[in-house]
């Protein structure tokens, strides 16, 4: 198992934000989380990389306790989350954000990072067309396919993604989620937190649905996508 | 005209010691994202720390750099750990009273610690004069000045722009957040970052104490304001235009004064600021990364 989170439970003040949820996440799977707004899923992810407090339960990655590890020293473990709302450098080049996203891998050398430069850009043509133009000036999508290429230039063992379809139009969407599939197939792991929930119950392995801060149902991305409850409620059908 | 000329050439200096206050300035304030007003005190300990090293071993400009840069350093741990690291998420405000209190603090220290009298830093530099034209001189003290404001802000911007923790400051003071997620320790280059605008600082007060000839304890009073007005022409947080916002307070007050008195010095800064603002709010800045 790569990451198992057991009884995490979240307090924001007063507010209970997760109460006891349990993920596991295999190598090489994409996992995705679905549920509608307020229902936990950004603080789940959060909580994984370290920047919220936990009042409760254990995370471990590859069988290491992380539960209470500084984020910067979690993302240097090989987690890369690609936050919500894309937070890339606005001020910095598109190429200056990816030798940023290098910092979270201190084994990496110049020649490494050089290459996987080169395979952003091959994942993201885009992205070289702008490589000199500063990130606050891409458009949302743009800065969207950076954030996940910054995750991937630490060369991480496991991305979280946080609502990439967030503000896009439909085409754009498209195309993150094929690459997403391209992320997969480099034999990386995938957690996935989406509203969009048909479409990341299609390219999911498995996936968890979470309401009010409870985990209320899990299963295949198949079984979930045929499930009345889930339909009902996310699928609009 | 000539006398013009070599007040020129005089604000072209005091403008140098300008900008290197404002880069320190600018340093302090990209990094922790908040503003400072116990700068002023930290520039005249600079001052100090290189007074004292040039009564111990003897006047050499290298050697008080080293030695004002050393001591702000470590003044900049001690100013980081009592008033921002604790109050990082807290409203702004108490930041900004924090370093308020720290400054005055400093400042009382001193007057109890080397006493109120003016102390004077005579020959750190000899005083020759390089004769420009009929009566425009430059002298060699200027030239060290100039020199050596130029080679610090050469080497800051190597380290801000080629070096991995120069792209680590530059990253933690655009967003905290992705700085972590990217496997940055905000924390520890926000500490990083503050010692050494605080050490810049450092060296200004000392290059204004030997352009002056003079250190006393409340040299920094009025420092502290310029160095803030130097910074916000420039956008607060951007270097090299709150370099130029220096350079341009120093040539406009030393020209303001040719023609006029020179009690009216901090007038010609003041008003040159309130009119660059009305103007131009955001400073010479112009937004890079921002959506048109």
């Amino acid at each position: 198992m790569l990451l198992s989170i057991r009884d995490l439970s979240v307090n924001y003040g007063r507010i209970s934000a997760l109460r006891g949820v349990n993920i596991d996440i295999n190598k090489g799977e994409i996992v995705t989380i679905i549920g509608s707004n307020g229902a936990g899923k950004s603080t789940t992810l959060m909580s994984v990389s370290g920047l919220v407090q936990k009042a409760d339960g254990i995370v471990t990655f590859k069988e290491k306790d992380i539960t209470n590890m500084p984020a910067d020293k979690i993302a240097k473990l090989g987690i890369a989350h690609v936050p919500e709302g894309r937070r890339v450098f606005p001020s910095f080049t598109v190429y200056e954000n990816l030798l940023a996203g290098a910092r979270g891998n201190p084994s990496l050398k110049k020649t490494d990072i050089d290459r996987l430069i080169e395979e952003q850009f091959v994942l993201f043509p885009r992205l070289k067309e702008r490589i000199k133009q500063a990130a606050g000036s891409l458009s949302g999508g743009e800065q969207q396919m950076l954030a996940i290429a910054r995750g991937l230039m630490m060369d991480p063992e496991l991305i979280m993604l946080d609502e990439p379809s967030l503000g896009l139009a439909p085409i754009i969407i498209e195309e993150i989620f094929k690459l997403i599939l391209r992320i997969k197939e480099q034999g990386k792991t995938v957690l996935l937190i989406e509203q969009n929930a048909s479409l990341a119950l299609s390219i999911a392995d498995r996936g968890y649905v979470l309401e009010v801060g409870e985990v209320t149902l899990t299963g295949t991305g198949k079984e979930l996508l045929g499930n009345e409850d889930v339909k009902k409620a996310y699928l609009g059908a | 005209m000539e006398y013009v000329l070599s007040q020129l050439i005089n604000g072209i200096c005091q403008g140098m010691i300008y900008a290197l206050m404002a880069i320190g300035y600018s340093v302090i304030a990209g990094v922790t994202g908040m503003v400072s007003f116990c700068y002023g005190d930290l520039m005249t300990m600079g001052a100090f720390a290189a007074f004292y090293m040039f009564e111990f071993a003897g006047s050499n400009i290298v050697l008080g750099v080293i030695s004002s840069f050393i001591a702000c350093w470590l003044l900049g741990i001690i100013i980081y750990k009592l008033c921002y690291e604790k109050f990082l998420n807290a409203p702004r405000h108490i930041t900004m009273i924090c370093t308020f209190a720290f400054g005055i603090g400093m400042r009382n220290l001193a007057q109890i610690l080397f006493g109120e009298a003016r102390k004077p830093v005579l020959n750190v530099v000899g005083n020759r004069a390089i004769i420009l034209g009929k009566s425009i001189r430059i002298t060699m003290l200027q030239i060290t000045i100039i020199v050596t404001v130029i080679i610090l802000a050469i080497l800051l911007s190597w380290f801000l722009n080629k070096t991995k923790w120069g792209l680590s400051l530059r990253a933690i003071s655009q967003d905290k957040t992705a700085s972590y997620v990217v496997g940055i320790n905000a924390k520890r280059y926000s500490l990083i970052g503050s010692c050494l605008g605080s050490s810049l600082g450092g060296v200004a007060g000392l290059l204004l104490a030997v352009y002056y000839q003079t250190v006393y304890v409340t040299m920094g009073n009025a420092l502290s304001m310029k160095s803030f007005s130097a910074t916000v022409l420039g956008g607060l947080t951007d270097v090299p235009l709150s370099a130029l916002g220096g350079l341009c307070i120093g040539v406009i007050e030393n020209l303001g004064i040719t023609l006029t008195d020179s009690s009216f010095r901090d007038l010609f800064t003041f008003s040159f600021l309130m009119l660059i603002l009305l103007i131009r709010p955001q400073g010479f800045a112009s937004k890079k990364g921002a959506r048109p």
